[in-house]
């Protein structure tokens, strides 16, 4: 796992105005905190830190005032269209130190392709040393029959990982394809059932039923 | 169409439309999504209408879902009727969608098939939207 080392300053002032000043300076907003010390409010450089958030589980070497810490990302807040960096959330993390963090499961293998692939899970939960988090997980689909899936405790984990996760998880399902006639269906049926249900003695769910006036 | 099979209060006030959404901005179970840019109410019946252009395009193969559900109801007041009298009847069931938010995701047909299935899709919407892939985790 790649450890970047990027130079952030201190917030002295909070709240949103300050936030958006912040981020219209291109700096996002951070807190670092774990193991017990107090929280520091800090700003870090939009750009090195979004290439640096490429990587998923990436360990960050955070300077702050000539203070290093190592800490992880533990919740990125992004613009809901942009995507842009809007608030980092880093944990402190010691050498040595186990974690539990989520880690992308990625497929291969060819499998019964009849069915139609759904990914249930996109990523498990795994405890690992917090300097060899690995970049993901592999999962073999090779033999994977339609209507059949694969669980969390199906993925391989390499040495000195413990998956933290449900074995029973459903990771990856291979749904039975439907015919063209099923899906044209499939709603108007439900909209039978519930406007039967509506009809009920509530009666509650049939707008335009009762117009007055 | 989708339709609450009871509802607690038949009429409601407006929901609010400001403000972004604040989940299911990324496509959780497919592979391709459309996702809002401007704030709307999304009737059932548009929603019936996209559902049926995506399947309809998609023909045999691949798997459509929608994640918003039209609960909250709209009121209207008949045409020519004067003020007062209390608030109209139900007449719509919308879904109240937010900016960044993922309606529908679509899975098990190559990229050309969905784009060309959620296009067809968008124009049944009352927005501007944009088709999304899965990102990896």
């Amino acid at each position: 796992m790649a450890e970047i080392s990027i130079n952030g300053v201190s917030r002295t002032e909070f709240g949103k105005g300050a936030s958006r000043r912040a981020r219209r300076d291109g700096l996002v907003p951070a807190v670092i905190y774990g193991h017990g010390a107090k929280p520091a409010h800090i700003a870090l450089p939009a750009k090195e830190l979004g290439l640096a958030l490429k990587t998923t589980n990436v360990l960050l070497d955070v300077v702050v005032e000539g203070k290093t810490e190592l800490t992880l990302p533990k919740a990125i807040v992004r613009h809901a269209i942009k995507g842009t960096l809007e608030h980092v959330d880093l944990v402190i993390v010691r050498r040595g130190e186990r974690v539990v963090v989520d880690v992308p499961i990625h497929t291969s293998g060819e499998y019964d392709r009849d069915g139609i692939l759904e990914h249930n899970s996109t990523s498990i939960e795994i405890e690992t040393e917090a300097t060899s988090i690995p970049a993901f997980l592999a999962l073999d689909l090779t033999g994977l029959v339609a209507g059949s899936s694969l669980y969390a405790g199906d993925v391989v984990l390499p040495a000195g990982v413990v998956l933290t996760s449900d074995p029973r998880m459903v990771v990856v399902h291979l749904s039975v394809r439907s015919s063209h006639d099923d899906l044209e269906t499939a709603a108007p049926a439900a909209t039978d059932a519930a406007a039967t249900d509506a009809a009920a003695p509530a009666g509650d769910a049939a707008p335009a039923a009762d117009k007055k006036d | 169409m989708l339709i609450p099979r009871r509802v607690k209060h038949r009429k409601q006030h407006h929901p609010s439309r400001s403000g972004a959404s604040k989940g299911g901005t990324a496509v959780s179970f497919g592979d391709f999504g459309i996702q809002a840019l401007e704030p709307a109410y999304v009737t059932n019946r548009q929603i019936e209408a996209a559902r049926i252009a995506m399947t309809r395009y998609i023909k045999r193969g691949g798997k459509v879902w929608i994640n918003i559900y039209p609960d909250r109801p709209l009121t209207k007041k008949p045409a020519e009727t004067r003020m007062g009298s209390g608030k109209g009847s139900p007449e719509w069931w919308i879904a109240n969608v937010k900016p960044g938010r993922v309606m529908f995701e679509i899975s098990g047909v190559t990229e050309a098939i969905a784009n060309e299935a959620m296009r067809l899709a968008i124009h049944k919407l009352p927005m501007k939207c944009r088709v999304v892939k899965r990102e990896e985790a």
